[in-house]
C-alpha cells in the first residue's frame, strides 16, 4: 500500500515537472483592471492578444474600485504588484514618488505621437508636469462639458449655448430658464446646477485661466481669476437663485438632476453622456457645449479641464517587455469601441473619430466638441493628497468640496470658503511637499 | 479516559490561533503603526508621537470626538427607552402580538443600505415624502434640510439609527420581562399597587441585569456605527456628522493614512475601555440579580 502511494506521488511529481518544462518558455504577466462592468470585453481583448503573442500568457483580474485600491496597495506593500494595472490621475504622483512605477518615457517616445491625444499625457509626468518623464500611458481620457436641455431652451425661447457665449450670457440664460411657478422661492426647475464637486467647479476656474495651486502644485494658492470664477458660481446660487443649494439636493444623486429635468444646464464629466442617455431615455432633447470662456481668460487661449485613465507597469515587473507589448495592444486599434462608455474617449484618435464612437444618430449631436476639447487640455489640480484636500467621493462632505457646498447653502461667503480650504489644503499638502 | 493538562489546550488551538493572528496580531500591529507615517503601499516611517500630536492639535478631530460623544450620549438612552417601551407593549398577551413583535424587529434585519437609501429619500427636500406631506397638510413653506444642514445632520443619523436598532434591544428586554415571575405582580395587585408603581418597583429593578447587558451592547453599537453615515451623509456637511469610526475608515482606506487612522483607532479603543470599566465599576450600585 505504502509503496503504491510512493509510486503515485513520484508519477505526479514527474508529470508536474514535465508540464512545467513544456510551458517554461511562456511568459506569464498579470493584468489588474478596475472596471468589472467591462470585464468580459476586456477579457476578449486580452485573449486576442494572447493569440497574437503565443509566448505570453496574461492573468487577468477585474475588481470594483472600492476593492481595487486596497488590494493593489496591499500587493505593492508585499512586493507583489501585477505587471500591468490601471492607475488614476489622482494617485499617480504618489505612486511615482514612492518608486513603484516604471518610467516608460522611452517606450512612449517610440509611439507615433500624432495618432494619440497627447495633451492629456502631462498628467502622467512626474514630478514636473511639462518636462518630466511619463510613468503611465492613458487608454482613455475624459473632459468636462456643459450639458443643456434643448426642450427647456426652446420653451423659454433662449438661444442654445454657442462658442461666443460669455459668462454674462450664461447667467442670463440661467435666469430665464429658472422656473418658480408657485412663487414659493424654491424653483421647480433651475437654470443650472453646481456644488463643490471638482467636475463642477474646476472647469470654470480653468476656462477663466485661473489657478487654485501654485506653479509647482505644492501649495493651494487661489489667484484672482480663480476667485472670480468661484464668485461667479457663488452668485448663481445666492444672488440670482438659479442653482439649488446643496442641502436641498439630498436623497437624489447629483448626476440625476439633469436627466430628471430638474435643471436646464449642468457642467460635469463627459462620461455622464452615457448616464444622461440611459436615464433620460429620450424623454427630452439635449446637447453639449464648451463651458463658456471666462472674462479674464486670454482670448483665443481656451483651457479645457480633463484627465486620463491610465495603464502603468510595475517597477518590479520581471517581464517589462511583455508588459509593454500588452499595453500597446490595450491602447491600440483592436480595442472595441463598446468598451468605452459614451463620453469616455479612446486615446487613439482613429478610434475616437470612428462613426462607432461618435454615434451621430444619438444625443448629443455635438459630441465632436469632446474631441475638440481634447486638443485644448490644460492643467489639472491633481496632487498627492488630492482626494483629501479636495474632498472627493466618500469624503465629498469635507475639504474644498465641503466648504463650497456651504457657499451654495448661503452659509459661507466665497472669501471665507477660499480662506478655509486654503488653510486646510495646505496642512494636507505640507505633509507631502516640504519646502 | 484520563485527560492530560494539555488536552483542553489542544482543542483550543484553532480558536487561539485565530485570536492571535486575526485579532491580537492586527491590534498590536495597529499600535505600532500609530507611531508611523504609512500609506500602505510603501514602507512605514517612524514618526514617534507625531500622529497623536496632530490629532490633538486638530480642530477637526476635536469636532469628530465631540460628534462621537454626542452620538453615543443620545443614541444609548434613546434606543434603550424606545426598546423598553416597545418591549412593554409587545409583552401584552393580545391577539396578533407576534405580528407586532416581528414588525418592530423588521428594521433590524433589513439591510442598512436599504434603510439609509430609503430614509434619504424620505428626507429629501426636493422629492421626499416628509416634505410633500408637510407642505400638503401644514402651511409651512419650508422645512430645514435634515440631512443637508450641519445643525441637524448628526441628530438625523441618531434618530434613524435608533429607529433601526430599537427592535434588537426590544427582543432582549422582552426576554428579560418574561423572566420576571408573575407572582410579584399578583401580590402587588392585591396590595393595590398602580400600574406605574408595579413598573417602578417590580419591573425596573428585576430587569436591571438585562438593562445592564443592553447598556453595554448599545454603547458598543453606538461607537461602531459606520454604514449609515456612509450612505446618508458621508460624514458631511463639513464633518458635521463624522464620527470617529467613519473618520478612521476614510483616513485608512480613502486617504491611505494608515498610521493616522491607527492612532485614531487606539483613541477609540481607550474610550471603549473607559466606558466598559465605568460600567463594571458602578454595576453593583444598580444591578440586582434575583437569587
Amino acid at each position: 500500500m505504502k509503496k503504491s502511494l510512493m509510486i503515485f506521488a513520484l508519477v505526479l511529481l514527474m508529470t508536474a515537472l514535465f508540464t512545467a518544462g513544456v510551458f517554461a518558455q511562456k511568459t506569464t504577466i498579470r493584468y489588474f483592471m478596475w472596471d468589472p462592468e467591462f470585464q468580459e470585453m476586456e477579457r476578449g481583448l486580452v485573449e486576442e492578444f494572447e493569440k497574437e503573442n503565443p509566448d505570453i500568457e496574461v492573468e487577468f483580474t477585474a475588481l470594483e474600485p472600492t476593492n481595487y485600491w486596497p488590494k493593489i496597495s496591499a500587493m505593492a506593500a508585499a512586493g507583489e504588484l501585477p505587471d500591468v494595472f490601471n492607475m488614476s490621475s489622482g494617485y499617480i504622483d504618489q505612486w511615482a514618488q514612492d518608486g513603484l512605477l516604471m518610467n516608460i518615457q522611452d517606450k512612449v517616445d517610440e509611439l507615433p505621437q500624432d495618432d494619440y491625444f497627447t495633451r492629456v499625457f502631462s498628467t502622467l509626468r512626474y514630478p514636473d508636469k511639462t518636462e518630466s518623464d511619463m510613468y503611465g500611458i492613458p487608454y482613455a481620457w475624459v473632459t468636462t462639458v456643459l450639458y443643456y436641455n434643448k426642450d427647456m431652451f426652446d420653451a423659454a425661447g433662449v438661444e442654445y449655448p454657442n462658442e461666443d457665449w460669455t459668462w454674462e450670457d450664461f447667467r442670463k440664460a440661467a435666469e430665464e430658464l429658472t422656473i418658480d411657478e408657485n412663487g414659493d422661492g424654491v424653483p421647480e426647475v433651475y437654470g443650472h446646477w453646481w456644488y463643490g464637486r471638482y467636475a463642477h467647479v474646476e472647469p470654470w476656474v480653468y476656462a477663466n485661466g485661473g489657478r487654485i495651486l501654485n506653479d509647482l502644485k505644492t501649495r493651494i494658492d487661489v489667484d484672482e481669476k480663480a476667485r472670480e470664477a468661484l464668485q461667479f458660481l457663488g452668485d448663481l446660487s445666492n444672488k440670482y437663485n438659479v442653482s439649488p443649494p446643496k442641502k436641498d439636493v439630498v436623497g437624489i444623486r447629483q448626476q440625476d438632476m439633469f436627466p430628471l429635468q430638474q435643471t436646464a444646464m449642468w457642467v460635469d464629466g463627459s462620461w455622464n453622456i452615457q448616464h444622461v442617455r440611459d436615464m433620460g431615455q429620450g424623454a427630452f432633447d439635449w446637447g453639449i457645449a464648451k463651458v463658456p470662456q471666462g472674462p479674464s481668460a486670454e482670448p483665443g487661449e481656451y483651457e479645457a479641464y480633463g484627465w486620463p485613465d491610465s495603464l502603468v507597469i510595475s517597477k518590479e515587473s520581471e517581464h517589462k517587455e511583455a508588459a509593454w507589448k500588452l499595453i500597446k495592444y490595450l491602447i491600440g486599434k483592436n480595442r472595441p469601441v463598446d468598451s468605452y462608455m459614451a463620453g469616455k474617449v479612446p486615446i487613439l484618435k482613429s478610434l475616437a473619430e470612428s462613426d462607432e464612437w461618435l454615434e451621430t444618430d444619438n444625443d448629443p449631436e455635438e459630441i465632436e466638441i469632446v474631441l475638440e476639447l481634447g486638443e485644448l487640455m490644460g492643467r489639472t489640480s491633481f496632487t498627492i493628497g488630492w482626494g483629501e484636500w479636495r474632498g472627493y467621493a466618500d469624503t465629498g462632505g469635507s475639504g474644498m468640496n465641503g466648504v463650497l457646498d456651504s457657499v451654495t447653502n448661503g452659509e459661507m461667503t466665497v472669501d471665507e470658503a477660499v480662506e478655509e480650504f486654503t488653510e486646510h489644503g495646505n496642512t494636507v499638502l505640507e505633509r507631502y511637499y516640504e519646502e | 479516559m484520563k485527560y492530560k493538562k494539555i488536552t483542553p489546550w489542544l482543542f483550543l488551538i484553532p480558536t487561539l490561533l485565530g485570536l492571535v493572528f486575526f485579532r491580537l496580531g492586527p491590534m498590536l500591529a495597529a499600535g505600532l503603526a500609530s507611531f508611523t507615517r504609512w500609506n500602505v503601499f510603501s514602507p512605514p516611517k517612524w514618526i514617534g508621537l507625531g500622529n497623536y500630536i496632530e490629532l490633538f492639535s486638530s480642530g477637526t478631530f476635536r469636532m469628530i470626538l465631540k460628534n462621537t460623544l454626542i452620538f453615543s450620549g443620545l443614541f444609548v438612552p434613546g434606543v434603550m427607552i424606545a426598546a423598553l417601551f416597545l418591549a412593554l407593549l409587545v409583552n401584552n398577551r393580545l391577539r396578533g402580538m407576534t405580528f407586532f413583535r416581528g414588525l418592530f424587529y423588521l428594521p433590524v434585519i433589513t439591510s442598512v443600505v436599504s434603510i439609509g437609501v430609503i430614509w434619504s429619500w424620505i428626507l429629501s427636500p426636493r422629492f421626499g415624502l416628509l416634505y410633500q406631506l408637510v407642505s400638503k397638510f401644514f402651511n409651512i413653506a419650508r422645512l430645514p434640510s435634515f440631512l443637508g444642514q450641519p445643525e441637524y445632520a448628526l441628530y438625523t443619523l441618531i434618530f434613524v439609527y435608533v429607529w433601526k436598532m430599537a427592535g434588537y434591544q426590544m427582543i432582549l428586554f422582552l426576554a428579560g420581562l418574561q423572566n420576571i415571575p408573575q407572582v410579584y405582580y399578583e401580590a402587588a395587585t392585591i396590595d393595590g399597587a398602580s400600574i406605574w408603581q408595579k413598573f417602578r418597583y417590580i419591573t425596573l429593578p428585576l430587569l436591571t441585569p438585562t438593562t445592564f447587558f443592553v447598556l453595554i451592547i448599545s454603547i458598543i453599537m453606538s461607537l461602531k456605527t459606520f454604514e449609515l453615515t456612509y450612505i446618508m451623509t458621508q460624514g458631511g456637511p463639513n464633518y458635521a456628522s463624522t464620527t470617529l469610526i467613519y473618520s478612521i475608515y476614510v483616513n485608512a482606506f480613502k486617504h491611505f493614512r494608515m498610521g493616522y487612522a491607527s492612532a485614531m483607532s487606539y483613541i477609540l479603543f481607550i474610550i471603549v475601555a473607559v466606558f466598559t470599566y465605568l460600567n463594571f465599576k458602578y454595576k453593583k450600585r444598580w444591578v440586582h440579580y434575583s437569587e
